[in-house]
């Protein structure tokens, strides 16, 4: 590649008691009245109430709250929101929760710091200039998305079904907190869907053509930590060692796409959540050996080059060198099907409930997706057919 | 003289571009079928550069209309330098490779850039020797039509002014 960018300039909190110290990095933001954004699940199991409590302990109580965010967050949520934050007179934002929340968290930083009412018009590819700094913490509580650390939001369009991108260096958080804590609560199959999520990031991030040295580097370093960790945390779920490594496994696949942009997994999953309403983490899962057979013509090399991030060294180096690309691939399959006898992880489209008669409907949104302009093959909407039948 | 040498470049192949695709709607089926599934009133404006040349055109009455001005494009693509704008019209650059380059801006929706890319994909096809098109694009569309029949055609096009601005 003759020219790449990189950015990141979130900061991160890792750790022990990292949300005891969410409140004194919203003083130094000079923000008094943050409005805590999260969903009606984490606010039940009260894993919203932890962080606000540590917040008010410090001294910066939530101003206001919401958390009627649903699991596919929509414009209309965003546009909502935005209103909301200004009546309750709000001067910053916490987002606690998954990649839905934090999503619409970013989006509602981008019609605040941009003046607008309208998410809408202001979409597209890195087209809006920094506006009014609106100090803004991300708390997930998933370990997949990698949302915390990304310059993308992906919001559904409920007009069309499409999920649309908003890509911009000014969605990313000022800060985000990585808490084992956050995780501990997380059903093991959600664990399981959202780790491969993740690997996914990850993988697609050093095999897209927007691949770069830094990337990668964040990328397999992820997946490392994902291939050790992931079966750990799904089956022992208090284990915070492997939390921990999964939720910063999570976060650096985050950093490493957010820089090299995925590939057409993430298109034809955003058609599949779009049409089909399959969790994002779920369609990850089941699509991404599927598409890394399309892609083996085009990217055997850089498939082989993740085998000993995937299976170690060692083995790695016991595979012949024209088989470890075939061998990454099965050992990503390997991974799920363990998942899927631990905790009944979903590894087809037919396991997931989707119906063959929406394939045309995402077939044809899948090739509208951004994601697949950087994909290392081309795909035309009958060869995304193809891999949705092998995948079904 | 190297800059002002790159923009008329960069303006010239615009116009080809723009009447590759307006011929190739009837030649190829598959900028056909792209064109058919395009909402009525689509539009896109084009910017190559500060004080560059400008493409702006409007899918309208089942025609790509070259127009002088749009106030709001619904899809709006500013391509960073007017250097960049000549590599990504001479054949240097794809438009996958400029994405991802981060070699322009775009306002309005995704699924456009990706319909545009298609065509354009399709256009170069036509217009570069394969051995350019090896270099800028992953798969290259194969040609429906002999490009000299396309190239031919624009040229009588170009003759008749058949390109020239709708209003």
């Amino acid at each position: 590649m003759a020219y790449f960018e990189f950015q990141n300039a979130v900061k991160l909190l890792c750790g022990e008691l990292a949300i005891e110290r969410i409140a004194n990095e919203l003083q130094h933001l000079n923000a008094a009245r943050p409005l805590v954004l999260s969903d009606a699940v984490l606010a039940k199991i009260g894993t919203m109430a932890q962080v606000t409590s540590a917040m008010e302990a410090e001294g910066v109580p939530a101003a206001a709250v919401f958390t009627d965010i649903p699991v596919d967050s929509s414009l209309a949520v965003v546009n909502h929101i935005a209103a909301f934050y200004r009546e309750q007179g709000c001067d910053s934002l916490v987002a606690i929760g998954g990649g839905s929340v934090i999503d619409t968290a970013k989006g509602v930083r981008l019609v605040l710091s941009q003046h607008t009412d309208d998410i809408f018009s202001i979409s597209g590819l890195e087209n809006v200039a920094r506006g009014t700094h609106i100090p803004f913490v991300v708390v997930p509580t998933t370990a997949g998305t990698g949302s915390e650390c990304t310059g993308v939001a992906v919001i559904k369009n409920d007009e069309n079904g499409v999920k649309m991108e908003f890509l911009s260096p000014f969605v990313e958080p000022d800060v985000a907190v990585i808490d084992p804590r956050m995780t501990e609560g997380l059903p093991a199959k959600a664990t399981a869907s959202t780790g491969m999520d993740a690997l996914c990031h990850a993988v697609e991030a050093c095999t897209c053509l927007q691949a770069n040295p830094l990337s990668t580097a964040y990328g397999t370093a992820a997946i490392k930590l994902i291939a050790g960790n992931l079966e750990t945390a799904t089956t022992h779920g208090k284990n915070r060692t492997a939390r921990f490594n999964m939720a910063v496994a999570s976060t650096m696949a985050g950093i490493a796409f957010s820089n090299s942009m995925v590939g057409a997994v993430h298109a034809i999953g955003h058609a599949l959540g779009g049409v089909c309403h399959v969790p994002h983490a779920v369609a990850m899962t089941i699509l991404l050996p599927h598409v890394m057979r399309y892609n083996l013509s085009r990217s055997a090399g850089e498939y082989a080059a993740l085998l000993p991030w995937l299976v170690g060294a060692d083995a790695a180096m016991a595979t012949p060198a024209d088989k470890r690309a075939e061998a990454a691939i099965a050992a990503i399959e390997d991974l799920g099907r363990r998942l899927n006898a631990a905790c009944g992880l979903p590894l087809s489209l037919s396991a997931a409930g989707v119906s063959k008669d929406d394939f045309p409907k995402v077939a044809e949104f899948a090739v509208n997706d951004g994601a697949l302009i950087v994909n290392p093959r081309a795909a035309t909407e009958q060869q995304v057919l193809e891999i949705l039948n092998a995948a079904f | 003289m190297k800059r002002f040498f790159q923009k008329l470049t960069v303006g010239i192949v615009l116009r080809v571009v723009h009447a590759a695709l307006v011929e190739l709607q009837r030649q190829d089926a598959r900028v056909a079928a792209e064109f058919a599934r395009m909402p009525e009133g689509l539009s896109y404006s084009i910017h190559t550069g500060h004080n560059a040349p400008v493409l702006h055109v409007i899918w309208q009455g089942g025609k790509l209309r070259r127009v002088r001005h749009l106030a709001k494009a619904s899809c709006t693509l500013h391509i960073k330098s007017a250097a960049l704008a000549f590599r990504l019209f001479t054949g240097q650059m794809g438009l996958a490779q400029a994405y991802a380059a981060h070699a322009f801006t775009m306002a309005g929706e995704v699924a456009d850039v990706m319909r545009l890319a298609r065509l354009v994909n399709i256009v170069e096809a036509y217009l570069f020797p394969n051995i350019i098109n090896r270099r800028i694009m992953t798969d290259i569309p194969k040609p429906q039509v002999c490009f000299l029949r396309t190239y031919g055609r624009i040229a009588w096009g170009f003759l008749t002014c058949k390109y020239r601005f709708s209003r």
